[in-house]
């Protein structure tokens, strides 16, 4: 079965090169119009001039060695501190690329979790199935790479249980997610095989609120906020190199913690 | 001078009153800087349109529920890029209309000279484990009357309200 | 030590030469970096840094750049720490510092005597702003192996307090660093020869630089007429 995560027809990658300065200089004054009104991407205007092509792929490149620096100092059996739960911070702390009101609720009772790639069984999941698998709790500090942390409580079935169920390919490098809100997200197998990596579903004993990423999102102990796609509505097992919505936009990749 | 301020009183917010002396020569790097005063776009706690009510703007926002208790003592924050602290919550109180204020410890310097004012809770927001202004500019609060007591009644810590959130800004 | 081979030798010899302007220019670009990074949730409630001074146009690449410069500064610092160590230059320059010293050297630093006449002996306030800054560099990159690793290294982090508090220590060591600059950078400006020594290599040293005191003393110990 073909992945859903790629075009039909694959263009050219000649195309791009031919059309990248093209391309570059239309994002520039897209973001010089304000066309991007995002508050992380409003910091890009105009600022191509402080980050040459040639420093840009080199700082790239020290990116990718760090994924591997990272992944060799992933240790697949080291447990995050957990907390108690009067500690749990209610609500949580929101955070997405877009404002909170630009918040699409997804209607739990139509939603599907569709899967896709190195997968044994790709049927459909809803809601109810999902939750009858065994399910885990764990207080965690959520982590973001802008420096800011609280503590939160999440429960949903562990990812590697729910991997295992459908007979995905455990020796395949990455686990993929797209979202309803557009932020695709992916990570390495050893950290979706980690105890403390759920497909959360509940968040202080509660089912999510919709700004959360109800009805399924990711919680990984292990790495930064911004590996926790929320609203998840299908997951690719795979080895090409997935990325992700800020990857895409220069963040490193592994972003372990 | 009002920035300034702020900043000092940010220190104590964090419990570390002596960082903000010892850190002078980074303080002036950054006050000094011509560009140091421009904020960036915040959507993230962006003011309701203009002629939109308090409370539809704070529907659109997801209201969640949150008990009184744990918003008593939270910074309360500019919702600009340099997190300026505006006051701490001293109370969350109901008016005479039914209106649901939150009670804040306004202004001042290093905890000194602050009033309590009272802004309708669906002008402000949750940021994690702070508060944020959205609807009003620190302008616009230091022309609200101070709250008195007579003013409203305070809410049960074990009450629960509904908030909206924001996003952090930058 | 082979005082021998080290009759002729200047008072920087190239490698501190070369390894202390990788580490001006990695610390340069740590610091403005990390100003970057800062600035999506600041410590200090108010301040933040202005673009002007930050190195990074936002925080993916002040991220990339913080990340990258710190092989630079952690390489080159254990190449400094191991050359100071293995051939006594620690030893020799910094040690021994003795309070009475710093007193003093800080009273006439504030009757305006900078006295800078042989550049090749440290004072003491030098020598303690030199282990100080030393100690604050090891800091920043403890702490910040904390902040950037949290959960692999939690006893780290629990040993510093947590993750917060790690953060604000980090934040600290760097004030340090900036402090120890503006101070370093002042001097280097107001006796220009000891910034021509960095680059050239500075003059040769006749013998071993001997501390003031053990000089003394040594004279001391000469055989009187």
């Amino acid at each position: 079965m073909k992945s859903p995560f790629r075009p039909d027809t694959v263009p050219d990658p000649a195309i791009l090169g031919l059309h990248r300065p093209l391309i570059r200089s239309l994002r520039r004054r897209g973001l010089i119009r304000g066309g991007f009104s995002l508050g992380a991407l409003a910091m890009l205007t105009g600022c191509d001039v402080h980050r040459p092509e040639a420093v840009e792929s080199a700082l790239l490149a020290v990116s990718r060695w760090n994924d591997q620096v990272q992944a060799w100092l992933f240790d697949p059996n080291h447990l995050a501190p957990t907390y108690p739960e009067s500690m749990i911070l209610k609500p949580p702390k929101f955070n997405a690329y877009y404002d909170v009101m630009h918040v699409k609720p997804v209607n739990g009772a139509t939603w599907r979790l569709e899967l896709s790639g190195l997968i044994a069984d790709k049927q459909p999941w809803t809601v109810q199935q999902l939750e009858a698998l065994p399910q885990r709790s764990m207080v965690i500090k959520h982590i973001c790479v802008e420096g800011w942390s609280y503590i939160g409580g999440w429960s949903g079935v562990p990812l590697r249980t729910f991997l295992e169920h459908v007979g995905a390919d455990l020796r395949a490098k990455y686990v993929a997610f797209q979202t309803a809100d557009n932020y695709p997200s992916s990570i390495d197998m050893a950290t979706a095989l980690h105890p403390q990596t759920l497909l959360a579903t509940k968040y202080a004993g509660e089912t999510l609120a919709d700004p959360f990423g109800y009805p399924v999102r990711l919680r990984t102990s292990t790495k930064l906020g911004y590996k926790n796609p929320k609203w998840i509505t299908s997951i690719e097992v795979t080895n090409t190199y997935p990325g992700g919505y800020w990857e895409s936009r220069g963040f490193n990749w592994f972003a372990g913690i | 001078m009002r920035r300034i301020a702020s900043g000092r009183r940010g220190a104590v917010g964090i419990g570390t009153k002596t960082l903000g002396a010892v850190v002078t020569v980074v303080a002036f790097a950054s006050i000094a800087a011509p560009g140091a005063r421009a904020q960036s776009a915040t959507p993230g706690g962006m003011p309701p349109p203009p002629g939109m009510s308090l409370a539809r703007s704070a529907a659109m926002r997801f209201p969640q529920p949150v008990r009184v208790g744990d918003l008593l003592h939270r910074d309360v924050l500019q919702p600009v890029e340099s997190q300026n602290v505006l006051g701490t919550v001293r109370d969350v109180v109901r008016d005479s209309k039914g209106t649901i204020l939150v009670v804040m410890n306004f202004g001042g310097f290093l905890g000194f000279g602050s009033r309590p004012i009272a802004v309708p809770v669906d002008a402000m927001a949750l940021l994690g484990q702070d508060m944020e202004v959205v609807a009003f500019t620190p302008g616009q609060l230091r022309h609200f009357p101070s709250f008195a007591s007579s003013d409203g009644v305070p809410l049960s810590p074990d009450a629960v309200i509904k908030v909206g959130l924001a996003k952090p800004s930058h | 030590m082979d005082k021998d081979r080290q009759a002729g030798r200047r008072l920087h010899p190239l490698p501190v030469r070369i390894m202390h302007w990788i580490n001006a220019a990695a610390m340069l670009v740590m610091i403005t970096s990390g100003w970057g990074i800062y600035n999506d949730d600041v410590i200090i409630r108010g301040l933040h840094f202005s673009q002007f001074l930050r190195l990074g146009d936002w925080a993916a690449w002040s991220l990339n750049w913080h990340f990258a410069g710190m092989w630079v500064l952690v390489i080159n610092g254990l190449a400094y720490l191991a050359y100071g160590l293995a051939t006594g230059r620690f030893r020799q320059r910094l040690l021994p510092i003795r309070v009475s010293e710093v007193i003093e050297t800080v009273r006439e630093t504030l009757h305006l005597h900078i006295a800078h006449d042989d550049i090749t002996v440290y004072n003491a306030v030098q020598k303690l702003l030199y282990i100080l800054v030393i100690l604050a560099a090891i800091v920043q990159v403890v702490t910040g192996l904390a902040i950037w690793k949290p959960v692999q290294f939690s006893g780290l982090v629990a040993l510093l307090g947590g993750f917060q508090t790690a953060r604000v220590l980090h934040f600290l060591g760097m004030v340090a660093i900036c402090a120890f600059l503006l101070v370093h950078v002042v001097l280097a400006l107001l006796v220009p020869r000891t910034l021509w020594a960095m680059l050239s290599g500075g003059p040769r040293l006749s013998r071993p630089a001997l501390d003031p005191h053990l000089a003394r003393q040594a004279v001391e110990e000469l055989p009187r007429p």
